[in-house]
């Protein structure tokens, strides 16, 4: 494209054709999801095989692994897929901020149970396991809605029922055993992040 | 009948003003492509529209490289949404 005179006419043609390339609608890359994905099912089949093997529920510390390593490779990553695409859309932007909401939450209700367990000495930690079931796939389901990507809404939905089963567990009273939980957990995040991270890979190959 | 804004009546510009209408931002590498423009060209029309107060050009640097990230502002917003409507004039689409 040149610095030249244009007509009315092209003028009008330019405004359409910018508008049509820019069209193209790309979910971001799937890897900040693949990533969740493997370090949360790693640490939960770790903490599991801790569980029973020791029966010393000290090794549940081991989840604070996944908000380490998942908060400092997001930044990184999330940089590095601004980089790669050259554009953000107003969907990038909704979604960013959605799971901006999603990490500070994380942090404000890993802050509570620790304070509860430390100065009231009350073992809240389920709260998280709420929060991963219930909180991160609404999140999911919401940017699948925005971006319009099946995966994520019916990853995100997969993740939704296990948080259900997981609320009405522990208000019914229904220990949380590793036998049952921590397969129903490790399902979740591969149905939530881990074949929806594939599938967004693989479209954005084909499609770029 | 409404004159047709001047810095917005050019090819390049008008190009980069409708794809930064579009999205929340763009990086030069992006505008040149979707553009099909060369680097010093986009470059000089780039300063006109920052100069002009129609957009923000932010460079940051990636590595070693550097990287111009360029947003619309409100008032280019508004120059963009006139200059479309009297070019509907021009075109009698009223």
């Amino acid at each position: 494209m040149e610095e030249k005179r244009i007509t009315e006419r092209e003028s009008l043609e330019i405004i359409t054709s910018m508008i049509a390339r820019t069209k193209e609608r790309y979910v971001g890359d799937g890897n900040i999801l693949l990533m969740w994905g493997y370090v949360t099912v790693a640490v939960a089949v770790l903490v599991w095989i801790m569980l029973v093997v020791t029966r010393n529920p000290a090794w549940n510390w081991l989840w604070f692994l996944n908000g380490i390593i998942g908060g400092i490779a997001t930044p990184i990553m999330a940089r590095k897929q601004d980089v790669s695409f050259g554009v953000k859309s107003y969907s990038d932007k909704v979604t960013s901020h959605i799971w901006s909401t999603v990490g500070i939450t994380a942090i404000v209700a890993t802050l509570c149970c620790l304070a509860f367990q430390l100065v009231l000495h009350i073992c809240c930690w389920r709260t998280m396991l709420v929060f991963a079931l219930v909180i991160v796939p609404f999140a999911e389901v919401a940017q699948g809605i925005v971006v319009k990507e099946t995966s994520l809404i019916a990853g995100g939905a997969v993740g939704l029922c296990a948080g259900i089963i997981t609320i009405c567990s522990i208000v019914g009273g229904v220990p949380l055993n590793v036998n049952w939980f921590m397969p129903m957990f490790i399902i979740a995040f591969i149905c939530m992040m881990i074949v929806p991270g594939h599938i967004i890979n693989r479209k954005n190959k084909a499609q770029r | 009948m409404k004159e047709l804004n001047p810095l917005l009546h050019s090819q390049l510009r008008l190009a980069v003003m409708s794809i930064l209408m579009n999205v929340e931002e763009a990086d030069f590498v992006y505008l040149k492509e979707k553009t099909e423009s060369t680097a010093g060209n986009l470059s000089v029309q780039i300063d006109k529209l920052t100069t002009a107060g129609y957009i923000t050009a932010e460079k940051g640097f990636v590595g070693k490289k550097t990287r111009t990230v360029c947003r619309i502002t409100e008032q280019g917003r508004t120059a963009f949404e006139e200059y479309v409507e009297a070019l509907k004039d021009y075109l009698n689409l009223q």
